[in-house]
């Protein structure tokens, strides 16, 4: 009961602890975000009066074109991407993880990409990518020269584009990989062990072991994957400008133009709520099929 | 806390004033250009600093930024502009529609800045809906630029052809025979042709490739009906002018070609390298030649890029636009800045320093005789010319420039039948102009 009326004595302290925090929270976060939803029932351009037209811009969407190609643009290169990234990052973290010589210089290399900025990555991909002066098609020349083909344009072709924007995504998995390894790190020993004395070969161990033991970290990477990829913008807005003929124009992307380049504030901010339920959606599907493959010790 | 809170946010890093013109009025200058395009307008914020500026207690404060239309626009929507923003000129119909800029009508002249002190190309540009918005800082106009060493090594073919190696092409028609001629070929590790030097590539450098239908006698936009004019036969004419080299040359090969190259402002420039023997170019590439291949500077000519339909001297001639957004805190003094850069012995410095032709209607003999294009009077001339165009005067520009670049990428790379993408575009575009018009009324009428 005494404790009860000492933190209730509190409670004013706490808020006045945390209210740099909640100001900041109102007027930067919760005020944009209810002025967005308010935003995207009217016409605005952010100079003029916003005209209330209701559900205008939602319906206005559906027969978009060009919203459908960025959605659809956006869910391709999420779909090279996401398991591509995974799929590498988590290769390097047990490669990363075995006790080898020389294993902190290759876990720093293999984070190093991670620091570059973006705007620099872009350029050197750019080059990288290049038809005729690039490193790739420079190392590849010797196999397009056997199977009798010319190098892709990557970034300048449409059908080649979204899966070469796809595997530079897969250079700067850094990050990931550094909580792969912090979950490999967590893998009891003796359940290997255990496996071994059963005689299950590595794969298997991995299959049985490794995963199933680290299925939250998978988890965990695969819904801020999903969360990133949704929200692609910096690089092709650098490296592409959306182009070919769209070919790499991302949802935000157009977002972006239309809220900043053609002033269409309203219809932008009606875009960004249904990437917020598309974000949701995705999250979502993740979290209900996580029951049948994320394993979480001590339940 | 609270006080350091309201601290922070109060707390403005001061301008970078020297300390002797603290007190004079401090006008805020955004503008777009890095690099040596912005020396040179640096160079000139200096010299009315020490001149007019000192005289008048203004000292002008120059920001140089990425995204400037953008970043003008939301500062202008937070009530807190700079007093002069350096903005293209494909956004003064958006930015004057929305009212986002000060009319500069009785300002400029009140400093004797009329229509007949400007080439009326560039002064028909400054307006939007009856009203000046901006004024030039500098200006262009857009020629065919061609490699005469290119065409004298290969006159004999040239000759053979009926063309004649000591003069540009007079036609489209013609241009794309010396293209004809001129391209080359070698054989790639892949035993295919590939094409080693083009004659002409329409998407080579691109810049202007959505105004090409200029060359056809054919606008986008009719600033009378409102209409966008997409499935005029002149436009689609010019977007099949455009994809008939990639069914002549193959979609792969201009592709390969377009983007092997360096960047633009590089020794790796298609024009400057020799890869490409002809291209539509603005008058500022004498000093790109001249900076990256000074052995260059006699192997090259400019000249009016040809018609289509049999004109004389058609170009597309955009321009740097000064403008004072609204509530911009010191207008008066921004225009003195303004009116000081229009002045003709600072507009020619100044378009001397960025290798342009000047806006205005009197030129000196020294400006035609000492600019660093030695074609400048090329230039000069078709900004006086009745086929000079000036950017689509519409309120959606924007949007339809993105749209129409994404058509024309479409077309070259096969993608797209120009028509059918012309068609569609058209009526994509129209309901949107009509959609943005229709909420302006409203706007309008309710206030």
């Amino acid at each position: 009961m005494r404790r009860i009326a000492i933190e209730t004595r509190n409670i004013p302290k706490g808020l006045a602890f945390i209210s740099p925090w909640l100001a900041g929270f109102a007027v930067f976060l919760l005020l944009p975000i209810i002025m967005s939803l308010y935003y995207s029932l009217c016409d605005y351009n952010l100079l003029q009066r916003p005209v209330f037209v209701g559900l205008e811009n939602y319906r206005f969407l559906i027969h978009d074109a060009v919203f459908w190609l960025a959605l659809k643009n956006t869910l391709y290169y999420g779909a090279l991407s996401v398991p591509a990234g995974l799929g590498v990052s988590l290769a390097l973290a047990i490669l990363l993880n075995r006790r080898v010589i020389g294993q902190p210089f290759f876990r720093t290399i293999i984070f190093l990409p991670s620091l570059v900025p973006t705007i620099a990555a872009a350029i050197l991909w750019k080059w990288l990518f290049n038809q005729k002066l690039g490193l790739i098609n420079w190392a590849l020349s010797p196999l397009y020269s056997l199977l009798h083909v010319q190098g892709p344009a990557w970034i300048d072709q449409p059908g080649w584009v979204i899966p070469s924007l796809a595997l530079m995504s897969v250079w700067g998995v850094g990050n990931t990989v550094v909580i792969y390894l912090a979950g490999l790190q967590d893998v009891p020993r003796e359940l290997y062990e255990a496996a071994e004395l059963d005689g299950a070969s590595g794969l298997k161990q991995l299959y049985h072991v490794t995963l199933p033991m680290i299925s939250p970290v998978i988890f965990f990477n695969l819904v801020m994957a999903v969360i990133t990829v949704v929200q692609v913008f910096d690089i092709p807005f650098m490296m592409t400008q959306g182009g070919p003929n769209r070919a790499s124009y991302f949802y935000t992307y157009y977002l972006y133009d239309n809220a900043f380049s053609y002033l269409h504030m309203g219809y932008a901010s009606a875009l960004a709520w249904i990437q917020l339920l598309m974000v949701l959606a995705l999250t979502g599907i993740a979290f209900w099929s996580s029951k049948k493959w994320v394993y979480y010790q001590g339940k | 806390m609270l006080a350091g809170v309201v601290w922070l946010l109060a707390w403005q890093p001061s301008p970078p004033v020297p300390e002797q013109r603290r007190n004079d009025v401090v006008v805020q200058y955004w503008e777009k250009w890095t690099g040596v395009e912005q020396d040179a307008i640096q160079q000139i914020v200096d010299d009315f600093n020490d001149t007019v500026g000192k005289e008048k207690h203004i000292y002008v404060d120059m920001l140089s930024m990425s995204n400037i239309d953008q970043k003008t626009l939301v500062a202008t929507a937070a009530g807190e502009p700079p007093d002069v923003a350096g903005l293209w000129d494909t956004k003064i119909p958006q930015f004057g529609e929305l009212g986002a800029l000060t009319p500069l009508d009785d300002m400029a002249a009140a400093h004797g800045i009329t229509a007949g002190y400007y080439k009326p190309v560039y002064w028909r540009g400054c307006h939007y809906n009856g009203h000046l918005y901006s004024l030039v800082s500098t200006p262009a106009t857009i020629a065919l630029f061609y490699n005469t060493k290119i065409f004298h090594e290969n006159a004999a073919e040239l000759r053979a052809a009926g063309l004649d190696p000591d003069r540009a092409p007079r036609t489209l028609h013609e241009l794309d025979r010396y293209a004809s001629v001129l391209n080359t070929f070698k054989i790639g590790p892949d035993g295919r042709k590939h094409l080693d030097r083009a004659g002409y590539i329409p998407m080579l450098p691109g810049w202007y490739i959505t105004d090409m239908p200029i060359w056809f006698g054919a606008d986008e936009w009719d600033e009378k009906t409102k209409r966008f004019t997409l499935t005029d036969p002149g436009v689609i004419a010019a977007f099949n002018w455009i994809q008939s080299y990639s069914i002549k040359l193959g979609a792969d090969a201009v592709t390969e070609m377009q983007t092997s190259q360096g960047g633009f402002n590089s020794v790796e420039n298609e024009f400057i390298a020799g890869t490409v023997a002809m291209e539509m170019q603005g008058p500022w590439m004498a000093n790109y030649i001249h900076h990256w291949k000074p052995e260059m500077d006699h192997d090259w000519a400019a000249a009016p890029f040809p018609s289509a339909v049999g004109q004389k001297l058609v170009t597309y001639a955009p321009f740097d636009a000064l403008a004072i957004p609204v509530g911009a805190k010191h207008k008066k003094e921004a225009f003195e800045f303004i009116a000081y850069i229009n002045r003709q012995d600072v507009m020619e410095k100044l378009c001397m320093l960025h290798c342009k032709n000047s806006p205005l209607a009197k030129v000196s003999n020294y400006f035609l005789t000492h600019h660093p294009n030695p074609y400048i009077r090329v230039f000069e001339e078709l900004a006086w010319s009745p086929n000079a165009h000036i950017t689509m005067q519409c309120p959606i520009a924007s949007e339809a420039g993105q749209e129409l670049l994404a058509l024309a990428q479409g077309v070259v790379a096969l993608q797209l039948d120009p028509e059918t993408a012309l068609r569609e575009a058209q009526v994509r575009l129209q309901a949107r102009y009509d959609d943005f018009e229709a909420k302006q009324k409203i706007r309008q009428r309710d206030r």
